[in-house]
């Protein structure tokens, strides 16, 4: 291979870069038009968006939040399972019309999807072993603690905690893990997703009684589509008035469920957390 | 739209640092992968069966359980077996990156054994028996008559290889090393410019992945049998 065959595969590669930019109109008439909410969500965290063992199909509050507002839109949903790193590119590409995957709010994020109004909120945490003698953050400096690629308990670690080491691994188990075989002295996870976790660690395990954030956890929209956020900030509003969002939770996340933690932040516009 | 990206200092040191890390556990990796598959080859040309069957055995392992099941077995597995204190140490030293060093010149050893292993069956026996005939030793007629004409039949697929180690070094962001990838993973973590941010990454093991072309390309006309005309 020469320099002119190089050159050539050069110029190949940025003319494919150039294909695939879609164009689109107003999202929300198409969907009018379709009859159907593509909403995505995750498949692999309970009890948001999971594989019921009987039915084989995703349920969860993620699932059921999508329901919802496609219900109050007056369309039929079309469920789309997706993975984590999979939701910003389904949103720009137009693969799918809204996201309830977990999507905490940050500032940077804001810029490249739009967020609508948060619909809870959840504390971060950083879970330690009991017998570590760990009991604020500051017994975490230069220590490790671990998180997983692509949440936002990742972000938050390494701001909180400048001075310990954040080591990141590609899903929740494998960082749970690594925390329980003592490769890190700490793991960072929002309290929801996490008191499943504590419950594996047969009471080895506890969260510092503090919290690196609140996170604001809001749907997603493509950036540009006014129309369809302001509808999907409509129906989100029309169900905390009528007590839905409410019901909804309280199933996946009531005293009686697997995993009890109250809602205690109602719908918060997302202009709240601009500062 | 890249450029601004790339402007953000904290963008830049996290990709500089994923660089020099991709680099570091790519050559690190080939050097002990290189050295170990001569070993494993040389296992396989043993004249004990039992040798023969322990190198083969190292080999179908590599070459049939998925990459990321094997750093896992390393990092998960095999490091909690050791002494406590001895874990303590490796966590404390970069485990991650030790880890993955040892996972992946075993994996990509295996591969590379095999090549030279083919190598080694496309020189004519005639040779090794005409140095043996000369009184060379078995050594001097391994290491300086058979390995490197076994080297040049073979170097094509090593530089094949080589590629594809390049690119295996990305299996290390799975047990938690910021490597090139891990850094974009984790800025498109923080901005959500995905497109972006795997575009900057793509160009990079492009780029990375052509010189490795180019290295192979000038040694193969360098060390090319040069036949009567």
């Amino acid at each position: 291979m020469g320099l002119k065959g190089i050159t050539l595969r050069l110029a190949l590669v940025l003319a494919a870069g150039l294909i695939g930019t879609t164009a689109q109109a107003d999202q929300l008439a198409d969907i009018k038009a379709r009859g159907t909410l593509i909403c995505g969500t995750l498949t692999n965290i309970e009890p948001l968006g999971y594989q019921d063992a009987q039915t084989r199909q995703i349920v969860g509050f993620d699932v059921d939040t999508c329901a919802a507002v496609a219900r109050q839109l007056g369309v039929k949903l079309e469920h789309k399972g997706i993975a984590l790193e999979q939701r910003i590119p389904e949103l720009a590409l137009g693969r799918v019309d809204l996201v309830a995957a977990a999507l905490g709010y940050t500032k940077e994020r804001a810029e490249q999807i739009a967020f609508t109004s948060a619909h809870y909120q959840v504390p971060i945490r950083v879970m330690v072993k009991t017998a570590a003698g760990i009991n604020s953050f500051k017994d975490l400096e230069g220590k490790r603690v671990s998180a997983v690629t692509g949440a936002t308990t990742e972000l938050y670690a390494k701001r909180g905690l400048p001075n310990t080491q954040v080591v990141s691994f590609q899903t929740g188990p494998a960082a749970f893990l690594a925390f329980m075989q003592d490769k890190t002295d700490g793991f960072s996870t929002s309290h929801t997703a996490g008191l499943g976790f504590l419950r594996e660690t047969n009471g080895q395990g506890k969260f510092i009684n503090d919290s690196l954030a609140w996170e604001p956890t809001a749907l997603g929209v493509k950036k540009g589509e006014a129309a369809l956020l302001a509808a999907v900030n409509g129906a989100l509003q029309a169900i905390e008035a009528s007590g839905e969002l409410d019901a909804m939770w309280n199933k996946w996340y009531g005293p009686a469920s697997k995993f009890p933690f109250p809602r205690e932040k109602k719908l918060t516009p997302i202009e709240a957390f601009m500062n | 739209m890249a450029g601004s990206l790339l402007a953000a200092p904290d963008h830049r040191a996290l990709l500089s640092g994923g660089l020099w890390l991709t680099g570091l556990l790519f050559v690190m990796s080939w050097l002990l992968a290189v050295l170990l598959a001569c070993g494993i080859a040389g296992l396989r040309g043993s004249r004990f069966a039992v040798l023969r069957a322990v190198a083969g055995v190292v080999v179908d392992y590599h070459r049939n359980v998925p990459g990321v099941v094997q750093i896992f077995v390393w990092y998960f597995g095999i490091s909690a077996l050791l002494p406590s204190g001895m874990q303590r140490w490796i966590n404390r030293h970069d485990g991650e990156l030790l880890l993955a060093w040892i996972a992946l010149a075993l994996y990509a050893a295996a591969y590379i054994s095999e090549d030279l292993r083919s190598g080694f069956r496309a020189i004519a026996p005639g040779q090794g028996e005409a140095a043996a005939a000369l009184g060379l030793t078995p050594w001097q007629t391994a290491l300086k008559v058979l390995l490197p004409q076994a080297v040049r039949a073979a170097l094509p697929a090593l530089v094949n290889q080589t590629l594809a180690l390049f690119k295996a070094t990305t299996l290390a962001l799975t047990i938690g090393v910021v490597d090139l990838l891990g850094a974009a993973v984790q800025i498109e973590n923080q901005t959500f410019r995905t497109f972006e941010v795997f575009g900057i990454v793509s160009v990079a093991y492009l780029a990375g992945s052509w010189v490795i072309m180019a290295g192979g390309y000038w040694l193969n006309r360098r060390f090319a049998v040069v036949t009567a005309r």
